[in-house]
């Protein structure tokens, strides 16, 4: 994560987070101001919100590459490579926290938005035909995290309670346990 | 008494049963039978199986212990009830945020419903991280009874 920072910077030239020693150290800059850094997506947001510097948003946070994205997903029946893992963290966390630094930011919401629906719609029509055709496992490429939880809970128990009504079907058991 | 015919619970029948010394045999509830069958397999979306059950899958599957010809089919109709109604529950259940849902539970039975909490589940905790509130930091449902209730004094 890129940030551009203000004229005020902190007087010493390297940022060292001792106060999280315990769970993680190390060492960021140097910070000048007029010039950009990298830093952690947390340190950015923190430095955004005490305005002390400007976001440059990631090179995929544009209109031309999310309407190519967004068409590619409505066009294709697999799940398009999204340009991160957390594209919709970090496209919730920019628009929130630094909206005035992410030209067209409305319309970055709207394609965002558009290209998610299109990805879950397809995560459950998915998951239909996998249970039409009973299939033993499926393999689906490139679905980020966001989309796995919104669906995860209820797809693990709905296979869960399939399979249990599967073994119904194989006679000879010795005895169908109590529990259902 | 020989030829009598009862009813008894489930629990019972299964611990009087005895596939080599036939105490019992089990009569099938009627949405087990071949007619009710019929119907499911036309078109299980329809039917409301919270009226017909509450537990048709449950106990259809507990059916299956009792040594009855017609077991294959019936755990065929189960499962493929199931699957049929499959659609119906995960859309219904992952798009309808802050509803009144009585109406998209009526029909289903208690292992469906169970299902329909689980994917409001999902549902509502990602509009919960979309409205911000997932960085919230809000006390655990298991501790926030704690200190509402004391331990009776013992009393003499």
């Amino acid at each position: 994560m890129e940030v551009w920072m203000n004229d005020e910077v902190p007087e010493r030239s390297l940022l060292r987070y001792s106060r999280f020693q315990l769970i993680l150290q190390g060492d960021l800059g140097p910070f000048n101001p007029g010039l950009p850094v990298e830093v952690p997506v947390w340190l950015a947001i923190n430095l955004k919100q005490r305005q002390k510097c400007r976001l440059i948003p990631p090179e995929w946070m544009d209109v031309a590459k999310l309407e190519e994205i967004r068409e590619q997903e409505r066009k294709e029946d697999t799940f398009t490579p999204m340009p991160s893992p957390y594209y919709m963290e970090l496209t919730k966390l920019l628009l929130n926290y630094a909206s005035d630094n992410i030209p067209k930011a409305d319309e970055i919401r709207t394609l965002v938005k558009d290209t998610w629906d299109t990805r879950v719609a397809k995560l459950r029509l998915s998951a239909d035909s996998f249970v039409q055709q009973q299939e033993a496992h499926a393999k689906l490429d490139n679905l980020t995290l966001m989309e796995i939880n919104t669906t995860g809970t209820f797809l693990t128990q709905a296979l869960d309670r399939m399979y249990k009504l599967r073994t119904n079907l194989q006679p000879g058991e010795s005895s169908h346990s109590q529990d259902f | 008494m020989q030829g009598t015919k009862l009813e008894i619970p489930l629990w019972l029948a299964k611990g009087l049963h005895d596939s080599k010394r036939r105490i019992i045999s089990v009569e099938l509830p009627k949405i087990y039978k071949e007619a009710w069958r019929t119907v499911f397999s036309a078109d299980a979306t329809v039917v409301d199986l919270h009226k017909l059950g509450p537990y048709y899958y449950g106990f259809g599957s507990q059916l299956l212990n009792f040594d009855n010809p017609e077991n294959p089919e019936i755990a065929q109709t189960l499962l493929q009830t199931f699957i049929s109604r499959f659609r119906h529950i995960m859309d219904s259940s992952q798009n309808a945020y802050n509803e009144d849902t009585s109406v998209l539970v009526a029909r289903l039975d208690e292992l469906e419903r169970a299902l329909f909490q689980a994917g409001q589940k999902g549902l509502n905790d990602f509009q919960c991280w979309e409205k911000g509130q997932a960085s919230q930091i809000t006390a655990s449902s298991l501790v926030q009874n704690y200190g509402k209730r004391k331990f009776p004094e013992m009393d003499g």
